[in-house]
């Protein structure tokens, strides 16, 4: 397998150039931001004198650069730092110490990412099969009500905010039919049970947003597959539609499916944002948009980097399952 | 056969017109363009404006709750009034259509003209060039968005007029999957033996990405703008939401539906007509999409109906 | 005050008001509503409270919180030389002995103060508390790793304003000594009759140095409370706390401690919150919340619900909202404008923007309307329900602006605080009426925080808010008004740059009383003497109400913090 071993270096390396890339920019484009970050840390009330104490703690005043340097210096080889009663080892790859709470970045992000990766799994089975169920089925039922029907609901995801459908179907759901509890998370190793019950409606939110840009995309390839020679040379030899639509078209939809999915998965990891804060599910988002607020330069470049770590990821295993389900694509 | 784009634009419409289901798409999305538009001249027949805070017609002791039936409507509150402030809804609603389809259409437009430039350079230029433009893909995709429009919004200084600014952002930071799928399908496109035909008959570059690629490109284009433009609505949403949308007293249809998700149950047509509003302008969009996408590939259209399409090998 | 996140933020989104900072007094019939709910069942120890909260308790760092009267939550592990009340209303706005025997004792002119410690106070772990702790945990929030906490200790001690704490700095601090194991003298730079007060704070707290990791400290701080920290997950975002059995209530008059256990879980949305509190499903008809209020949308459903009317807490914190303005900027130089200004705010559609008369009171005084402070109703510039825009006219014109003027309005773009664009757009509709355009000038909230507290950009008229760190007009009016407390080259909250040496004497000759109710007298008058120059426009003090779940019991909401006070709650 020379060729994907070809394949998996050029997609590592150009990784690493991307987040990198990633890296610089962020460290730019907040090093912009109003806000005196030693203040912020410090609280409003300190003084000039404390808040020069504690911008020199952080090495806040170091040039831009330097602190750049001091950052990938700590992805390299670790970082020392001090509790003011003891030294402690970051160890590399170090993404450096939160301003505020003075809790290792790598740390933080770990606490984080199992609450992301449970939120966007589920989600994505969900839009996957809410989505290219949806599709399918107007493709079959093209033009009957069905489709009109389905069409609708996956269209009035689209059109609504995230948190109007999940307070909605929180209020609806638990409040007032009180079918599920409310929302709140359980980690997966604690109750596996639990932990799916209390994701169901935020994965469904999430999904609902999702589904339609699924459904139309499945809709299209397979109607497109549809009406093509061998397909038509199938029906014409009595294949069963059941058996036309499953095997033959939906596989014309698989591509840009992946394609999709694999955007929408990376991205959701650090995106779902407003679905973690309705639901109360303490994942990258929430923590993300808290840093950003606070001006916490080392949180948001780390967790950032995580996102586009997944987005990475996400996007190379995408041309892995369309390599294999298409033999003639090459990888590059 | 000839090349879809070069029948030209008579064609086009006469292909339109023959989809009733986009044609009323397209009457609607003109509906709420002139209703935007025209958003003055509607609240003046009205008699109302849309930031005059009318504490009277709301009942203070119950957190603002709008006094009378259906939040308050009457012959001169059309749609009701606002919960706490007492503004106008009707007014809200026609001034934020303005805002609203003009931060997420001009976003979308920054959106497509970077991702089909950059999608179709890729596509055409040599290695390195798409090696470059690829990466630069890979890296705004990769960057998450609302972050980044937390960041941007910002830094730029707030006399700056803020609806074009939170357009610029949004344009400027989501253009990444135009670009990818512009690039992916001109790649397609570049093989097919029309194009190839062209090339060998020495056609230049740029004729060749004018006359015969962006045509192609157009209908997965346009068919995900549809898509974008509500999609942008609901970023600005989120941007409200997150504090940092369009400035009050200026109404957006995001800007409301943040406001009103809280009032749920004390005053819920406060939620359902902006999420209504949405909702039809989505639709329309769509459907408008589908009709116009059809219209301009009649292969794809052709094909559909009599199926003398080119041959996929690859998935049979 | 730390900076609350976007998500804080919008927590207040439905509760308008949000509460971190300070605390006080006395006022309203209202006060006592608690015990229709606590009522006829008498509170019994046992079970589960469990805690419904947006903002996760990230800093549980003695060192580092910043708390009125010792906070809610912290208050449960951390135990001070003194502490609040815990009593329904204005006898909640009260100092009272915590660790120490009494609260303290001043020498002639208030500069040194001395306390003893009870006998048999323990920590967690069985080892006694011993004052050296005491003067130990207080040197620690010197440390700019630990900081974060109120400014007083470092502006009032002998020797601490450039004091780095223990870790860079091995002797100590001097102003501090500890003759014996329960006795802590502290020596002031000044007359400060309100150190009782401060000594709520959590700085107050007993920190073994033995037990003392830095910034690590605060994920299992040693409890000197009856509860201790069993576990702390996601730096505070879920605290389970048990009973800390070396506590012992002969000691501790203000705790009662009735649950077993405490569940702390934040990171929610305010709406859900409320939502769960008024379904009170399972573990929720357990449950209160420390941090959010009911927003107006609930409260409209709220009202018309019998059964969750009887289970919402109201309280009184002493807080006021005002517009502020620099008198170093035109027009606002021009005392006539400022009043113009003043006799135009429309405060009902103010109140409304901040959620209606359930949740905002009018202001006129920038004192909060409570016992404590001293309050002294005045209304100097009368500008009725609606705004008085004749009047206006007329001041305008006497200031040379009879063709109207136009002004700027700065506030914070952060969405539903109390410097939030919905007041700032109230506030522009009624000065219309008043021939006054208002642009609005919305600013991000750290460059808005920025910018308002630097002397070089502070803008000629914005919105802001102030609440006291403790029931008192000292903490109100001398950061705002004291004119040697304008800061040049940092945060400066001397927003009007008032700096009038008649005022600045009334200061120090309050500071110097320590009959608290003598003091509070004057700072009322003193507070109606400021009031003359129209350097802000009061404009509402908000009310705080709050859900509960249906099996809690005592239910006690002080002046002091104005909310539902945890360490009284029952479960059973």
């Amino acid at each position: 397998m020379n060729g994907f071993g070809g394949f998996a270096l050029r997609r590592l390396v150009g990784a690493v150039v991307t987040l990198f890339a990633i890296s610089v920019i962020v460290y730019v484009v907040f090093y912009a931001t109003p806000g005196n970050v030693a203040q912020i840390t410090c609280g409003p009330r300190c003084s000039p004198a404390q808040v020069q104490q504690v911008a020199e703690q952080l090495h806040l005043d170091d040039p831009l650069y330097v602190r750049y340097w001091h950052f990938l210096e700590g992805l390299v080889a670790g970082q020392d730092y001090s509790t003011g009663t003891a030294v402690q080892h970051c160890s590399a790859p170090c993404l450096g110490l939160s301003y505020q709470s003075d809790q290792q970045v790598t740390a933080l992000i770990l606490a984080k990412l199992p609450v992301s990766l449970s939120l966007v799994f589920g989600a994505m089975v969900l839009w996957l099969v809410l989505g290219v169920g949806t599709g399918v089925l107007s493709a079959w039922r093209r033009g009957r009500l069905t489709e009109r029907l389905l069409t609708g609901i996956t269209l009035a995801g689209v059109a609504t905010p995230v948190f109007v459908i999940g307070l909605v179907l929180m209020i609806v759901v638990c409040g007032q039919l009180r079918l599920l509890p409310f929302p709140q998370y359980v980690a997966f190793t604690d109750d596996p049970e639990q932990w799916a019950w209390n994701l169901l409606l935020p994965w469904l939110s999430l999904a609902l947003i999702e589904a339609a840009a699924f459904a139309r995309l499945t809709r299209a390839a397979m109607l497109e597959t549809l009406a093509e020679d061998h397909i038509r040379t199938f029906r014409a030899y009595g294949v069963s539609e059941r058996s036309v639509i499953g095997r033959h078209a939906l596989r014309g939809a698989f591509a840009p499916v992946i394609a999709l999915n694999a955007n929408n998965f990376g991205s959701a990891v650090g995106g779902a944002v407003l679905t973690e804060t309705l639901f109360g599910l303490p994942g990258i988002g929430q923590e993300l948009v808290h840093a950003v607020d606070v001006v916490d330069l080392p949180v948001v470049v780390g967790m950032v980097l995580v996102v586009g770590f997944f987005v990475v990821v996400a996007n190379a295993v995408a041309d892995v399952l369309y390599a294999v389900a298409d033999r003639r694509v090459v990888l590059t | 056969m000839s090349a879809p784009g070069a029948s030209g634009a008579r064609q086009f419409w006469r292909r339109l017109r023959t989809q009733r289901a986009a044609l009323v798409a397209a009457a609607v999305v003109a509906l709420l363009v002139l209703v935007a538009l025209a958003a003055p001249l509607l609240t003046a027949i009205e008699g109302q404006d849309p930031t005059t805070y009318h504490p009277s017609l709301v009942d203070s002791a119950r957190g603002g709750v709008p006094i009378g039936s259906f939040g308050g409507v009457s012959a001169d509150h059309w749609l009701g009034v606002e919960p706490q402030t007492g503004r106008d809804l009707f007014a809200r609603l026609v001034y934020g259509a303005r805002v609203s389809l003009g931060v997420a259409l001009a976003a979308t437009v920054v959106q497509v003209v970077i991702g089909v430039v950059v999608g179709v350079a890729a596509a055409l230029g040599n290695r390195w060039v798409d090696q470059l433009l690829s990466r630069f893909t890979d890296i705004i995709v990769a960057m998450p968005l609302m972050i980044m429009s937390l960041a941007l919004l910002a830094i730029v200084p707030s006399s700056f007029p803020r609806p074009v600014l939170v357009a610029l952002v949004i344009g400027l930071i989501a253009w990444g999957s135009i670009a990818k799928i512009v690039r992916a399908q001109t790649l397609t496109l570049k093989e097919l033996d029309y194009v190839s035909a062209a090339r060998l008959s020495g056609w230049g570059s740029w004729r060749i990405a004018r006359r015969e690629l962006l045509p192609g490109v157009a209908a997965p284009v346009i068919t995900y703008a549809a898509l974008l433009v509500p999609a942008n609505i609901t970023v600005e949403a989120a941007l409200s939401f997150l504090g940092v949308g369009v400035k009050p007293p200026t109404p957006s249809w995001g800007q409301m539906l943040t406001a009103a998700d809280v009032w749920y149950q004390a005053a819920p047509q406060y939620l359902l007509l902006p999420a209504g509003a949405l909702f039809v302008t989505v639709l329309a969009l769509t459907v408008l999409g589908d009709g116009v996408r059809t219209a301009l590939d009649p292969r794809a259209a052709s094909r559909l109906h009599v199926g003398t399409g080119r041959k996929r090998e690859a998935k049979a | 005050m730390r900076q609350p996140s976007v998500i804080a933020r919008r927590v207040a989104a439905a509760s308008v008001s949000l509460v971190v900072a300070a605390g006080a007094a006395a006022c309203g019939p209202e006060d006592n509503d608690a015990k229709s709910a606590g009522g006829d069942s008498t509170p019994h120890k046992g079970g589960t409270l469990t805690v419904l909260n947006s903002g996760p308790q990230q800093d549980f760092d003695p060192a580092r919180l910043y708390t009125s009267g010792g906070g809610n939550v912290p208050s449960l592990v951390f135990r001070t030389l003194t502490t609040r009340n815990r009593e329904n209303g204005e006898a909640g706005a009260e100092v009272v002995p915590d660790l120490a025997t009494d609260t303290g004792r001043p020498n002639k002119d208030a500069t040194v103060w001395t306390y003893t410690l009870k006998k048999g106070l323990k920590y967690e772990d069985g080892t006694p508390i011993t004052s050296a702790d005491i003067k130990y945990g207080i040197e620690r929030s010197f440390a700019p790793e630990l900081s974060g906490g109120a400014p007083y200790l470092r502006d009032w001690l002998v020797g601490a304003a450039d004091y780095q704490g223990p870790y860079k700095d091995k002797k100590g601090l001097d102003a501090i000594e500890t003759p014996d194991d329960l006795t802590i003298v502290f020596h002031l730079n000044k007359p400060e009759g309100e150190f009782p007060y401060l000594a709520t704070q959590t700085q107050f707290t007993p920190v073994p140095q033995a037990k003392d990791n830095g910034t690590k400290y605060e994920q299992h701080p040693v409890s000197s409370g009856p509860y201790k920290v069993v576990k702390n997950e996601n730096d505070g975002e879920r605290l389970t706390l048990e009973r800390n059995t070396y506590w012992s209530a002969s000691t501790d008059a203000e705790r009662k401690a009735y649950p077993d256990k405490i569940d702390v879980r934040s990171g929610l949305d305010s709406s859900v919150i409320n939502q769960r509190l008024s379904s009170s499903q399972g573990a929720d008809a357990a449950a209160v919340t420390t941090d959010t209020n009911l927003g107006p949308a609930e409260l409209a459903k709220v009202t018309g619900d019998k059964d969750l009317a009887s289970r919402v807490g109201t309280g009184h914190f002493g807080y006021t909202n005002y517009i502020a303005f620099n008198p170093t900027v035109k027009p606002f130089n021009n005392v006539k404008v400022r009043q113009a200004i003043s006799y135009a705010v429309d405060r009902s559609s103010v109140i409304n923007a901040a959620g209606g008369s359930a949740l905002a009171e009018p202001a006129t005084t920038y004192l909060p309307n409570q016992k404590s402070f001293g309050y002294e109703p005045y209304d100097l510039f009368p500008a009725g329900k609606a705004g008085n825009p004749a009047k206006a006219k007329e001041l305008l014109k006497e200031a040379g602006y009879a063709n109207g003027l136009t002004v700027t309005l700065t506030h914070s773009n952060a969405k539903d605080f109390e410097t939030s664009p919905e007041i700032a757009t109230a506030v522009q509709d009624a000065l219309k009426k008043a021939g006054i355009t208002v642009k609005l000038q919305g600013l991000e909230e750290n460059d808005y925080s920025d910018k308002i507290h630097n002397v070089k950009t502070e803008p000629g008229f914005f919105l802001a808010h102030w609440g006291a760190d403790w029931p008192s007009g000292g903490p109100f009016l001398a950061p705002i008004f004291d004119g040697r407390q304008i800061v040049k080259d940092g945060a400066n909250f001397n927003t009007g740059l008032l700096n009038d040496k008649s005022v600045n004497a009334e200061i120090d000759a309050i500071n110097k009383l320590t009959d608290l109710d003598a003091a509070a007298k004057r700072w009322g008058a003193l507070d109606k003497k400021i009031g003359e120059q129209a350097l802000t426009v009061p404009l509402f003090h908000p009310v705080y109400k709050r859900l509960y779940g249906e099996d809690i019991k005592n239910v006690v909401i002080s002046d002091w913090t104005g909310v539902l006070d945890i360490s009284q709650v029952a479960v059973k």
